[in-house]
């Protein structure tokens, strides 16, 4: 497992996705707090935790695009899978290489809070508990991304398909489908939105039912992974 | 031992496999010939278990290659058809990484045998071909595995590096078994112990290879022809 991590973490470091997503991310971020800070003469990290999901949808599928697609596209996977490792191993080092990326990328935004602090009082314990929000969001992503990167060969389809499939996701909690959905379809919709789970952790709530939503589905899409690296054809 | 009961393979509506039995033990080298589409890559795809079998058994030490895997897995050696390898990866990177997972700790024997030496800190993609299916024989040789698969070991090599593969294999096989797929009739009298014809997914020969300079080419074209 470790020899594939650090397998899979250098091909991604190696990668100009690889190095492309932490800086994109970062850079962009960091524009919108000092406009926030300078121009508009706000200083809060609301609208950090606001772009950021957004931001996510679509770096997280360019990262994870070629994951599986590409070993498929080139056949080294037949390679991997006729190694001493077991299809869980495989999927589990691909998902913790992503992710090691994607909190690297959180990471380098740090440094928004921490100059933040200079200059308004923050609550340490609610940053601590938006950035854990922030992580379980991504890891749900990437893992839904990684599912479909393991279905799709093209990995620009596979792109397509997550970056569809998780806006679809980010916006079931938008105004614009509360006004035209009737009440009950949009209670159920609301209940799948990552961003309204985001919303409890950004306001420094471990809510157990948000927390569990994000688990559940991290596992889903990794034991369906696993389960078609499973299938022998 | 590796054996093969009944086995058919389908996809679709072709078949690419049908009822093929055999058996290999310790120190056969198999040549297994057969023109393009035969079922010479499906045939070593089920063997490791990449592939299910439509019917019948495949048994490596007794076991079934896709229920117990992980433990028939660390004993076999495989290079695949066209040896795909990752191209953004350096030889050292990728071979360290293979060592690690079959536990080889003599790799620099492996690499020192196969003459990788000198592109050991280059990139695979800008490797030749003949290096590059010298890197894909390191994967399959790392791990000291009981079995060795080979789908088309010399493709791409020059007679030179033919020959060094040839005598490697002979070398192999005293401990092992060895299964090599080939176009190159020669190649089959230069190596193999054991002959396997296949056509359209069917074994035509299965025995001893036959004596004589350019007697596994009468063959091969006597029974392709009846097929």
């Amino acid at each position: 497992m470790k020899a594939l991590y650090k397998k899979e973490l250098m091909q991604l470091l190696n990668s100009p996705v690889g190095y492309s997503v932490p800086i994109v991310f970062a850079l962009f971020l960091g524009y919108l707090f000092i406009k926030d800070v300078f121009v508009i003469g706000s200083a809060s990290l609301k609208p950090f935790f606001s772009v950021a999901p957004w931001l996510l949808f679509i770096l997280i599928p360019a990262l994870s695009m070629r994951s599986i697609s590409e070993e498929k596209r080139t056949n080294t996977i037949e390679v991997l899978l006729t190694l001493p490792l077991s299809e869980e191993t495989v999927v589990f080092a691909k998902l913790l290489s992503l992710f090691t990326i994607i909190a690297i990328t959180l990471g380098l935004t740090l440094s928004i809070p921490l100059v933040l602090g200079f200059i308004s009082a923050l609550y340490v314990p609610e940053i601590i508990v938006g950035y854990v929000g922030l992580l379980l969001l991504s890891s749900l992503y990437l893992s839904f991304s990684l599912f479909v990167s393991s279905r799709v060969l093209n990995q620009i389809a596979s792109f397509s398909v997550s970056v569809i499939i998780l806006f679809l996701m980010t916006t079931l909690s938008s105004d614009f489908l509360a006004n035209i959905l009737p009440k009950a379809v949009q209670d159920v919709l609301l209940f799948g939105s990552p961003l309204l789970h985001l919303d409890n952790f950004v306001k420094g709530v471990v809510d157990l039912r948000s927390l569990s939503y994000f688990i559940l589905l991290i596992v889903l899409f990794y034991k369906l992974t696993v389960t078609e690296l499973k299938k022998r054809i | 031992m590796i054996e093969l009961l009944h086995v058919y393979k389908r996809f679709g509506i072709k078949i690419a496999v049908s009822n093929l039995s055999f058996k290999a033990q310790q120190g056969d080298i198999v040549g297994f010939v057969g023109p393009n589409g035969a079922g010479k890559t499906t045939t070593m795809r089920l063997i490791t278990g990449y592939l299910k079998p439509t019917e019948g058994k495949v048994k490596i030490f007794n076991e079934n290659p896709i229920i117990h895997r992980l433990s028939i897995l660390p004993r076999l050696g495989y290079l695949p058809e066209n040896n795909p390898l990752p191209i953004d990866m350096t030889v050292r990177e990728y071979l360290s990484f293979i060592a690690e997972v079959k536990k080889e700790k003599q790799i620099e024997k492996i690499i020192e045998e196969l003459h990788i030496d000198d592109v050991y800190e280059k990139k695979i993609d800008q490797l030749s071909r003949g290096y590059k299916q010298r890197v894909g024989l390191a994967t399959a040789l790392c791990g000291k595995p009981d079995i060795l698969l080979l789908d088309e070991p010399t493709s791409g090599l020059d007679p030179i590096e033919q020959d060094v593969i040839k005598d490697l294999i002979k070398k192999l096989a005293k401990k092992r078994i060895v299964i090599f797929s080939t176009h190159i009739l020669s190649e089959i009298e230069d190596v193999a112990t054991r002959l396997l014809i296949i056509n359209d997914g069917s074994l035509l020969f299965d025995g001893s290879k036959p004596k004589g300079k350019g007697s596994v080419e009468t063959l091969f074209k006597k029974l392709i022809k009846k097929s």
